[in-house]
């Protein structure tokens, strides 16, 4: 049987640490979305180094296992742990954001850029004002899945002391010795934010397919 | 206003559009037909640059359309097109499909912008949809919300590319009244279409074209009465027997 006293005495740990959470979650999510768009958009700029710049931010990093890239940002020695943290995330969620933008992009037919174009609109008005609204409609599903991943990606913020809800589980078995529970206690919490999201996606692809 | 001097253009290997002459002149409308592939939409697309050159000279009111030093979005205000398929934006109404470019480009005020707009959405006879969402209308509709928004602009040129070909036979009139309607007004057009009754009526000439080459140039009465061509002759006998 659990035990529910590791739950009610570290209830304000266990909140804490999904307070972090969601906070790291929901600015990486936000800033990754704003990098990504912005590499999706160097990759299908015309302007060749510029896809070329994209093109390899995109290999990289979507190499490097973002555990990696957590610790480097962390190892530069600026930041604390759950800046660190978000940073780390936001660098690696962002390639994979761009990925799935530049796919929404390139679903909107040619003649809509040709057509802003032609009434005199710049290259980058008629991204701003005509392509990406479109696009970002196609996107939000996908998009919904990489918050998912990032919650969850999140608890490597525990290993630069982030102060996130896997960092707490890790203070609270210490303490109190009892591992397996405790680690249950975290996965429940997790799931609380994720099961919802999950469904919420669910539902957003249902009414896309529905909408096409 | 247009004028084409020995224009070439390849896509890589593929020689689209060959030894190009042809000079269109103000208020003129200039009609272009010939079998698919021949390089009529390369043609026009070349003329505001939606499609580059690869050698001669090509200018619009004696600025070089290809040159870097040219400002192309600037040389596109004075352009407006027309595609087959309307490429109306579909998260934004009618009126804000008219009023972006004017607004963003020519820097028009909101309240200028929708005056405009209203004022070329009854020219175009659809004034009343205003508010309505292109996806909330019939294709005839679309493409006369796409004229609007071209004209919105007020440029000198207009462009239109197989404007009728997308559209139910019952609906192409009312583009075609349109257009004729333009015509009758002065402005500068280069359409490519296969309306026969359209060219005839308003053309001050056709412009044949067959494997990237203008193989004829003539006045309507003449090339559809009498084509010198041996394969326009082919080309009419064709459209006009299906
Ligand atoms: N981006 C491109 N790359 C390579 N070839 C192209 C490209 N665009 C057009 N072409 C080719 O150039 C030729 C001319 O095309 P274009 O669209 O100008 O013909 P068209 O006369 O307008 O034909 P249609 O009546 O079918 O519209 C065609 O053979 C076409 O396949
Ligand atoms: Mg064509």
């Amino acid at each position: 049987m659990l035990d529910f006293s590791i739950l009610t005495n570290n209830f304000d740990s266990f909140l804490e640490g999904l307070k972090i959470t969601i906070i790291s979650s929901l600015i990486a999510l936000l800033s990754s979305f704003i990098l990504g768009t912005l590499i999706a958009v160097m990759r299908i700029a015309p302007v060749k180094l510029l896809n070329w710049l994209g093109s390899v931010y995109i290999e990289f990093i979507r190499n490097i296992p973002v555990l990696v890239i957590v610790f480097f940002t962390y190892l530069s020695g600026n930041f604390g742990g759950m800046t660190a943290g978000t940073i780390g995330l936001t660098i690696y969620t962002a390639a994979f954001i761009a990925e799935a933008i530049r796919a929404g992009i390139m679903s909107v037919p040619k003649g809509q850029m040709e057509a802003a174009r032609s009434t005199g609109l710049s290259y980058g008005q008629a991204m701003r004002m005509v392509i990406l609204p479109q696009a970002i409609k196609i996107v939000i599903p996908p998009l919904g899945n990489q918050f998912i991943n990032l919650v969850k990606n999140s608890s490597l913020l525990a290993v630069v002391a982030g102060g996130d809800l896997m960092y707490q589980g890790d203070l609270i078995s210490a303490k109190t010795y009892i591992t397996f529970d405790t680690y249950v206690f975290v996965a429940l919490f997790y799931l609380i934010l994720t099961i919802p999201l999950s469904l919420g996606v669910g539902f957003l692809e249902k009414r896309m397919a529905k909408s096409n | 206003m247009i004028e084409f001097k020995q224009v070439n253009k390849f896509y890589g290997d593929f020689h689209v559009l060959k030894d190009i002459n042809l000079t269109i002149n103000q208020g003129e409308v200039v009609v272009v037909i010939g079998p698919s592939g021949s390089g009529k939409s390369t043609l026009l697309r070349c003329i505001n640059h939606l499609e580059t050159i690869s050698d001669g000279i090509l200018t619009v009111n004696e600025i070089s359309v290809g040159d870097k030093k040219t400002d192309i979005n600037k040389l596109r205000r004075n352009i407006g097109m027309v595609f087959q398929h309307f490429y109306l934006y579909p998260h934004k109404t009618v009126l804000e499909n008219i009023t972006l470019a004017p607004m963003k480009v020519l820097g028009l005020s909101e309240k200028e912008a929708k005056d405009t707009a209203k004022h070329y959405l009854a020219k175009v006879g659809i004034l009343d949809k205003a508010e309505s969402y292109p996806s909330q209308l019939s294709g005839g509709q679309q493409q006369r919300v796409a004229i609007a928004r071209g004209l919105a602009m007020k440029p000198e040129i207009m462009l239109f590319d197989e404007p009728t070909s997308a559209l139910d036979p019952e609906m192409i009139g009312e583009v075609l009244d349109v257009m004729k309607a333009l015509a009758k007004e002065g402005m500068t057009m280069v359409v490519v279409t296969h309306e026969m009754g359209f060219a005839r009526e308003v053309a001050d000439r056709i412009v044949f074209m067959d494997e990237g080459r203008i193989l004829e140039e003539a006045v309507p009465a003449e090339f559809y009465e009498n084509p010198r061509e041996e394969r326009a002759r082919l080309f009419l006998s064709r459209i006009l027997n299906h």
